[in-house]
């Protein structure tokens, strides 16, 4: 499916910015010849602002703050944020608890990385295909697709999100419920997991009119 | 493995002069900022920076009350209360250790900016003197006593009073938990009439007092104030040495939020709790000592940027409070930074994997600016 290009205010001239501390540490004798080019075209042209959520902590990661971004309600990303971090440190003392009472052999197979859990638990829930609608003949049909990468990513964290905000009871705070589903994500289980296998199953069903997609 | 070398050659350096065997780290080299004293009243200045450890069955009897609620948490996950020793708390421990119970009771103020650890050094000192066998009369924060007060009842023993009977109440069964044996001991010195039909007699222990509060919650406030005044009236006698801490003083001396039945604001004094703690704060008895702790996180009506006793108290407060001895409570120092950093790293806190390495670790103490409070809510998701 094409989409329609964005375009942005900053003429073509204009470059990325570089963030990374490493990159600015390297002596000149270890650049190669393209990096040489880089770095001379940047002290002649113009440079783009650096977007707020572009960030040098080593600490920062892009799914993380893509996630905080589809949290926020109303531009509010201070309490997104530290919705987030409290989702992590829940996650976190909770793999923490279970880890200090298992016994020494089951010790290392409790994951307490709050990010590897995270990361696992989205990418379980990724669906691989998806359904679009398709009018032919006057009559609509879903009609299995293959996503994008991104698209993909979006839904996951979309499903996740929603199943939070609306299948729980009203007075349970968001990271106790984050923490929760992703804790349930990680293993397989869950709501989010079921909608995913939910998804696919409509796909199967549907594969008769996987013809009628034209890109 | 580096780091941990170069850490342990400065800690033998500074080691070398100590005595106790206990300190050398032979066994596990990793553990440098820890120490296994666990008797504050053994703390000197070698161990300083460390991090001793509380078992937990103390931690339930010595602070019912009064450890901050990260703290609480944190003791939780990793199964253990590990308080560091620092220079503030080794200060008032050595001035407590030197001080004449013949005089009248010396008062500190812990002061500091927010996150610095006043609290934690206040939990210190009362372990330490729980340890020594001390009365402990401690009020986690005085700040709950004077805003969000569901009930608020008139006085029966002073009309122009009001009464708190939950805030009374809790106080009382923390009070009990943490100091039973004394309540046997001490005996009332008159006669007290709660109500028109209930009284204590003369000659009772305590004890009775504090039950009696607790079953009637109307009077508890009432208790409460009997309590600290026969305290307050037996210390000098040298059985016992009594130990005030209360942190928040600022409280006693500041507005409310608490409205009458006609809308009309309260002021401190006319709560009957706020009163007889003030009684006891003011240093006309002897044989004890009074540690608070300014704070103004809970304070009302203060502005955020305010940390200093004159502004904190007011005017009335620091008359009331006027000789005291201040003591300042800092930011972590570099080797503090260090061993707060390690143990969290041993504790397997910090999860992250770039948080292993120097560039973490340099991060995290630029944007924590070795404030204790900034570094544990920095470390909670990482």
């Amino acid at each position: 499916r094409i989409m329609p290009v964005r375009w942005s205010r900053y003429s073509p001239s204009y470059l990325e910015p570089e963030v990374k501390k490493e990159s600015y540490q390297k002596p000149l004798e270890e650049l190669t010849e393209e990096e040489r080019e880089q770095m001379e075209l940047k002290a002649v042209r113009p440079i783009k602002a650096a977007p707020p959520t572009l960030s040098s902590s080593v600490f920062s990661d892009p799914m993380i703050s893509k996630f905080t971004n589809m949290m926020m309600k109303s531009g509010n990303k201070v309490l997104a944020r530290s919705l987030m971090s409290q989702t992590l440190e829940a996650i976190k003392r909770k793999q923490l608890e279970k880890y200090h009472k298992a016994p020494e052999n089951e010790k290392e197979t409790i994951e307490c990385n709050p990010y590897v859990i995270f990361h696992q638990a989205l990418k379980n829930c990724q669906p691989i295909i998806g359904l679009s609608n398709i009018t032919k003949g006057g009559k609509t049909y879903q009609v299995p697709v293959p996503l994008t990468d991104n698209r993909k990513r979006f839904l996951a964290m979309k499903w996740m999100i929603t199943e939070c905000r609306e299948n729980k009871h009203r007075r349970t705070m968001m990271p106790e419920k984050l923490s929760q589903e992703l804790l349930l994500a990680f293993n397989n289980e869950g709501p989010v997991i079921k909608r995913k296998h939910v998804l696919h199953k409509m796909a199967e069903a549907n594969r008769a009119y996987a013809h009628f997609r034209w890109w | 493995q580096l780091e941990h070398g170069r850490a342990l050659h400065t800690a033998a350096r500074d080691g070398l002069s100590s005595v106790s065997a206990q300190d050398v780290p032979a066994e596990r080299p990793r553990a440098v900022f820890h120490t296994s004293e666990s008797d504050p009243a053994k703390h000197t200045e070698q161990h300083e920076g460390r991090l001793y450890d509380i078992p937990l069955e103390e931690v339930k009897a010595v602070f019912p009350h009064g450890l901050p609620y990260r703290f609480q948490q944190q003791i939780q996950t990793f199964n253990e209360a590990r308080v560091m020793v620092r220079r503030p708390a080794l200060e008032l421990l050595a001035y407590l250790k030197g001080s004449n119970l013949a005089h009248p009771a010396v008062r500190y103020v812990i002061y500091g900016e927010r996150g610095t650890g006043k609290t934690m050094t206040l939990c210190h000192v009362v372990h330490y003197c729980s340890r020594q066998g001390w009365l402990v009369l401690h009020v986690p924060d005085a700040h709950l006593w004077v805003k969000n007060c569901k009930e608020l009842l008139q006085s029966s023993y002073n009309k122009d009073r009001l009464d708190q009977p939950l805030q009374a109440s809790a106080w009382l069964r923390n009070f009990k938990t943490s100091n039973e044996r004394f309540l046997q001991e001490i005996k009332t010195q008159k006669k007290y009439m709660w109500g028109k039909r209930e009284s204590t007699e003369e000659g009772r222990p305590l004890g009775e007092v504090v039950e009696q509060g607790l079953a009637r919650v109307r009077s508890a406030s009432d208790a409460v104030g009997v309590v600290l005044r026969e305290l307050r009236q037996q210390s000098h006698r040298g059985s016992f040495r009594l130990l005030v801490a209360v942190d928040g003083v600022n409280a006693l001396w500041g507005r409310t939020t608490l409205r009458k039945e006609d809308k009309s604001p309260v002021s401190p004094e006319e709560l009957t709790l706020v009163h007889n703690l003030r009684k006891v704060v003011r240093n006309d008895w002897s044989g004890g000592a009074i540690v608070t702790t300014l704070s103004q996180t809970g304070s009302l009506f203060k502005p955020s940027s305010a940390y200093t006793p004159h502004e904190l108290l007011g005017k009335e407060g620091f008359d009331a409070l006027d000789p005291f001895v201040p003591i300042p409570v800092t930011n972590y120092s570099p080797k503090e930074f260090e061993s707060c950093y390690g143990y969290y790293l041993e504790r397997k806190w910090l999860q992250h994997e770039k948080a292993h390495t120097e560039d973490g670790k340099a991060e995290l103490q630029f944007l924590s600016g070795s404030n204790p409070r900034q570094l544990d809510r920095l470390a909670g998701p990482l």
